[in-house]
């Protein structure tokens, strides 16, 4: 006798005892919906990370003279003490295809004070039409409007706004060390008031117009601190930075002081929550896995063992056990596959949903911050790709195996036996 | 664990540029324009012959204080990336009060600084405004010279923070000195390892302090020249500071007037005062 | 009616095991169902408490007692008196408090300026009792060089090891702090520098400073004050019966006095246990939901497989409602007892392997941050008596979902066709 015959007739057995193969189909169907749905979820968590930790305020990548940092030197500005041609320089960060977007920075340590209350912060320059592609930082306006090019206008942090008791349309004087050695100094206009919930941020940031900061800090038009890009899958930042770094060779020559770093880079802890995340996957697998081998080696071994007369006179009639065991296995292996399939077409809309329309949990928890990123409270999910695929393997893996021992136990039936009753 | 992080991070990064130029303007000129700060009582009268070594660095220390003070001053400082020149006026009533004014250049002509008690505040002419700058921001480095707050803040002379001795008595390029080395008592709140300071015997003026740290390095040179008469005392007008680590840059005080022990009231520090344009 | 039941518990327990193999099986996947779940929540409880306890014990402890406007503005203002030290320690004397606490440290906080020959940098500087640090706070075990201050040290101070650096400082070298004192005079305070910490945090490791509590209180002319007492105690579960006796002793609304809840003096902790919590009550539901249909399967399986046997016991006479009882209490049985055996058997198994923690260092980097905390790789289980309560209504819930079904279907049974079936 041939080997098909056996597996034939083990797929079919699925339908013998439909409630039994629903039950034990469903637990391995939920097994991997919740595997890849919590993957899902996992890698939104750290996709939400990076994307608050690199959108709101910092960029994926960012070019900077190599003495800027970690001081942030006022002097030290993109190309050197003469400066650059910002235009050409953004262009040519532009230029690299996997960055989006690219605007130049400006920035000094000063004080906003209204007179009688004075806040210390960062003074920071930007251009208003470039900025928006790259940061949200623009986006977390909450009164008034934002600062226009070429104009003494500043957007201020609201618990800035509240220490120096100012809000949109007052004026208030910046003061700040320039490059000159002199103390830069001039009225500008509060235009408005922005909120992104970090206090880092609302307490000690200002934002003006970056022609308006280069006036303030006498610093001519050519020299600026920082360019910062936006790289849409964060993933690719590093070799964005590197491909960078060789436009930037080629078009304004080798000696340019000036350097692309990705955000893995200056943000390391990010990288590292993201790697963790992805090690804990596997735990939570084995464990998932692990219980529904339970499931589906009681169900084999129900099934064989109910059809112990059958296998015993097909033995006797001359199979072999190998196709006995063969049933068994294919048994599994469909259940396995059934059970694949309706997990799959369960994750998948789930998937779809949370990741293109992510509910809001906000009733659950508010919004903190990870590893410097601020997490919204929704349920956000990443198309585990990866887990879509192991968690299925998983699934025939456990099957297989919790297939084995009936298997086994069901080709060793003495027919005689069997058939005769014992 | 989140710091009021805000704070220290804004803090950190004002101070960074050296910023608080003008809290550190009031700070210097504490007192006199000495670049020691205001001490109590009059200056010291010339130390006897058989004066201890403690007794003529007082002096030396003490040469440029009084109960108040008036003066101009032009200020030059060259740093790696900019070079200036200021002019300013300064007064000073014991170590409650002080008042600097920028004469030049030009376009900082106004700006003011004005210490009264424990407040400070700053006019900025430009805008016309007066802001009062929280003392709790303070920088190292005022406007960006290389004098720190060390150098202008304290209240306590060098006799009193320091254990001093004579090192060397004897010939220089043909001038009679005495080199003494200062150092630090235990638990005086000073940065320094040591101080050396050269001073001339016959006129008791000093010659040069180095600054060196406890490792014995030296960090920076202060020579002082110019030996003038203001009113009747002989003092240096001109105090120059050399960073040991960039020889290039260098902070240079001269004293073009100098009055003491002037008629001064606390009224002539007030705010009114602060926007005056004399 | 009793002795009913008595028979049925007996037609029950000879039925399980009389069917060995089903009864083993069943009872298997419960017990290692069980047995994961106890070890899953022990582990993620563990994990859950060592954040917030590193949380706490790099911040201001489980309750933080200050001064009302101190937790607006942090000044020197805002401080306590040695009048309300006094208070505070009567009412930390209190039973509901004293049982709880693990330690106390006082501490009076300022911002300043640390000035050394070769420069000068905006610090955070902490004066504290050193003893009290010692049992409380994670600075001193992340000592990189030099020691941790000491009872009787005066002059000497803690640094964080990237400040040592910028400040070209190492441990023994001399610098000053410089801040406003009470008067809002400025004042500088000569210190040594007698050690260096390295938490991994930069905000840490760049701007704190610690320093003997008498040293800053003589510095800042605040002879006996402190800008706050923490409390360090035995788990974050003993804040709220905590804070209920401080309030009371100290006096409800009180004006010169009041007791912080980390939540509130750490919000930013707070949110990020709080989705913890979330994550994890989300796994284990999951988890619950897995066993539970395994064990269900199983069960329910079995007792199709004795269609024939219930139409027999029914032939014999035996009510409907009977054999329905019959199987229900069959249930009942095997996941009470296999649930029990599981639960025993994931405590034994974390109390004789895990007691000191699982290692998870190969899973991470050395040094990350969340929440402004470094994960310590080392994870170590804990038990809550909570999570014996739940997991036996867990145990209970399984076994009368897996039992009720089942049970249904018997009292179902058509006696003739039952017959009929072949087993």
């Amino acid at each position: 006798m041939d080997e098909k015959p056996g597996w034939r007739i083990g797929w079919r057995n699925l339908g013998r005892n439909r409630r039994r193969t629903w039950i034990t189909a469903s637990g391995l169907a939920l097994g991997y919906v919740a595997v890849v749905v919590m993957s899902g979820l996992a890698g939104g968590l750290v996709a939400e990370m990076v994307d608050n930790g690199t959108g709101i305020l910092t960029g994926q990548l960012q070019v900077h003279s190599a003495e800027y940092l970690p001081d942030r030197n006022l002097y030290a500005t993109v190309g050197g003490r003469d400066g650059v041609d910002v235009e050409t320089l953004v262009r040519a960060v532009a230029s690299v295809p996997e960055v989006a977007a690219a605007t130049p920075r400006v920035f000094g340590a000063g004080l906003v004070s209204t007179g009688s209350a004075t806040v210390a912060g960062v003074l920071m320059g930007v251009d208003v039409e470039l900025e928006p592609a790259v940061s949200r930082i623009l986006t977390t306006l909450r009164d008034g409007e934002l600062p226009r090019a070429g104009h003494n206008e500043i957007l201020i942090g609201s618990e800035m706004a509240n220490q120096v008791a100012a809000g949109p349309g007052d004026t208030v004087v910046l003061v700040a060390p320039a490059g000159d050695g002199s103390l830069g100094n001039d009225l500008f206009v509060v235009s408005g008031v922005f909120e992104t919930t970090l206090t880092d941020l609302d307490l000690a940031w200002a934002i003006a117009p970056i022609d308006a900061l280069q006036t303030l800090l006498a610093l001519p038009a050519g020299r600026i601190h920082e360019v910062a890009a936006r790289v849409d899958d964060p993933w690719a930042a590093s070799d964005a930075a590197r491909a960078v770094n060789a436009a930037l060779t080629e078009v304004l020559g080798d000696d340019l002081d000036a350097e692309a770093r990705a955000w893995t880079e200056f943000r390391p802890e990010m990288v590292d929550y993201a790697r963790l995340t992805e090690s804990m996957q596997w735990v939570l697998l084995v464990i998932i896995f692990g219980m529904a081998i339970f499931g589906v080696a009681n169900t084999l071994l129900m099934s064989s063992f109910e059809r112990r007369k059958e296998f015993a006179l097909l033995l006797a009639l001359g199979a072999r056990p190998s196709m006995i065991a063969g049933s068994v296995l294919a048994e599994a292996v469909s259940l396995a596959a059934l059970s694949l399939l309706a997990g799959v077409a369960l994750a998948v809309p789930i998937l779809v949903w949370w990741h293109t329309a992510p509910p809001d949990v906000s009733w659950l928890y508010g919004g903190f911050t990870m590893s410097g990123g601020l997490m919204r409270p929704i349920l956000r999910v990443e198309y585990p790709w990866s887990m879509l695929g192991l968690t299925g393997v998983s699934l025939f893996f456990t099957a297989t195996v919790a297939a084995v021992l009936p298997a086994i136990r069901s080709a060793r039936i003495p027919p005689a036996d069997t058939l005769s009753g014992r | 664990m989140k710091l009021p992080l805000c704070s220290v991070t804004a803090n950190r990064i004002a101070f960074r540029s050296g910023l608080l130029g003008s809290a550190g303007l009031a700070l210097v000129f504490l007192t006199a324009p000495t670049l020691a700060p205001a001490a109590r009582g009059q200056a010291v009268d010339r130390p006897p012959p058989d004066a201890t070594p403690s007794e003529i660095v007082d002096y030396v220390d003490r040469l440029m204080r009084g109960e108040s003070s008036t003066g101009e001053v032009l200020m030059e400082v060259l740093t790696e990336n900019w070079g200036r020149e200021m002019r300013m006026t300064v007064s000073s009533l014991g170590t409650e009060y002080a008042l600097v004014r920028i004469l030049e250049p030009k376009k900082d002509a106004g700006t003011a600084t004005l210490k009264s008690g424990t407040e400070i505040w700053n006019y900025l002419p430009k805008v016309d405004r007066t802001i009062k700058i929280p003392a709790s921001l303070m920088s190292a480095s005022w406007m960006g010279s290389h004098f720190t707050n060390d150098d202008l803040v304290k209240e306590s002379r060098l006799v009193e923070d320091y254990d001093i001795t004579i090192e060397y008595d004897g010939s220089r390029d043909g001038v009679d000195v005495w080199e003494f080395v200062l150092i630090p008592r235990p638990e005086a709140p000073v940065v320094w390892g040591s101080i050396r300071y050269q001073v001339r015997k016959d006129d008791l003026m000093p010659v040069w302090a180095r600054y060196h740290d406890e490792d014995g390095s030296l960090m920076r040179t202060l020579t002082f020249g110019d030996f003038r008469t203001f009113g009747d005392r002989l003092v240096p007008a001109t105090m120059r500071m050399v960073p040991e680590d960039d020889p290039g840059e260098y902070t240079e005080v001269r004293y073009e007037n100098l009055e003491f022990d002037v008629d001064l009231a606390p009224d002539d520090f007030s705010l009114r005062q602060l926007r005056a344009r004399n | 009616m009793s002795s009913s039941l008595r028979l049925q518990m007996r037609l029950a327990v000879r039925n399980l095991i009389r069917q060995r193999r089903r009864t083993l099986l069943s009872g298997a996947a419960m017990v290692v169902g069980m047995a994961l779940l106890v070890f899953s929540r022990a582990l993620a409880e563990g994990g859950h408490e060592d954040w917030i306890d590193a949380g706490v014990r790099l911040g201001s402890g489980h309750v933080s007692i200050q001064a009302p406007e101190y937790r607006r503005q942090r000044t020197l203002e805002h401080r306590l008196t040695n009048d309300d030290r006094l208070a505070v320690d009567a009412g930390l004397a209190e039973p509901g408090v004293a049982q709880r606490l693990v330690a106390e440290a006082p501490r009076l906080a300022v911002q300043g300026l640390a000035s050394s020959a070769s420069s000068a940098l905006p610090v955070g500087v902490t004066g504290v009792d050193p003893t009290a640090e010692q049992g409380f706070s994670l600075l001193p075990e992340r000592l990189e060089a030099g020691r941790y201050l000491e009872p009787d040290d005066r002059l000497h101070a803690y640094v964080g090891a990237r400040l040592a650096e910028r400040l070209d400082l190492e441990p023994g070298d001399r610098f000053v702090l410089t801040a406003q004192d009470a008067s809002g005079e400025i004042v500088g305070q000569m210190a040594r520098v007698v050690g260096t910490f390295r938490t991994g945090i930069p905000e840490a490791d760049e701007a704190l400073i610690q320093i003997p509590l008498r040293t800053a209180q003589e510095w800042l002319g605040v002879p006996g004050a402190v800008t706050s007492i923490d409390l360090l105690l035995e788990s974050s579960r003993a804040v709220r019966p905590v804070l209920a006796s401080l309030e009371t002793a100290l006096g409800e609304g009180s004006s010169t006095v009041v007791p912080l809840d980390w939540r509130e003096a750490q919000p930013e902790l707070d949110a990020a246990v709080r989705m913890d919590d979330w994550a994890d009550y989300v796994f284990h539901t999951i988890l619950f939901g897995i066993a539970a249909l395994a064990i269900i399967n199983t069960i329910l399986m079995s007792v199709m497989q004795r269609t024939r046997e219930f139409g027999v016991l029914r032939a014999l006479g035996l009510r409907r409602a009977e054999v329905g009882r019959l199987v229900f209490t069959e249930g009942m049985l095997l996941t009470i007892v296999s649930g029990l055996t599981g639960m025993l058997l994931g405590l034994a198994v974390v109390w004789l392997f895990f007691r000191d923690g699982l290692d998870f260092s190969s899973l991470m980097r050395e040094e990350m941050t969340a929440a402004g905390v470094v994960i310590d790789p080392v994870i170590v289980p804990r038990f809550h008596p909570t999570q014996i309560a739940q997991s036996l209504f867990f145990i209970l819930s399984i076994g009368i979902l897996a039992s009720i079904y089942p049970a249904w279907r018997a009292t179902r049974i058509d006696v003739a066709e039952a017959m009929k079936f072949a087993e």
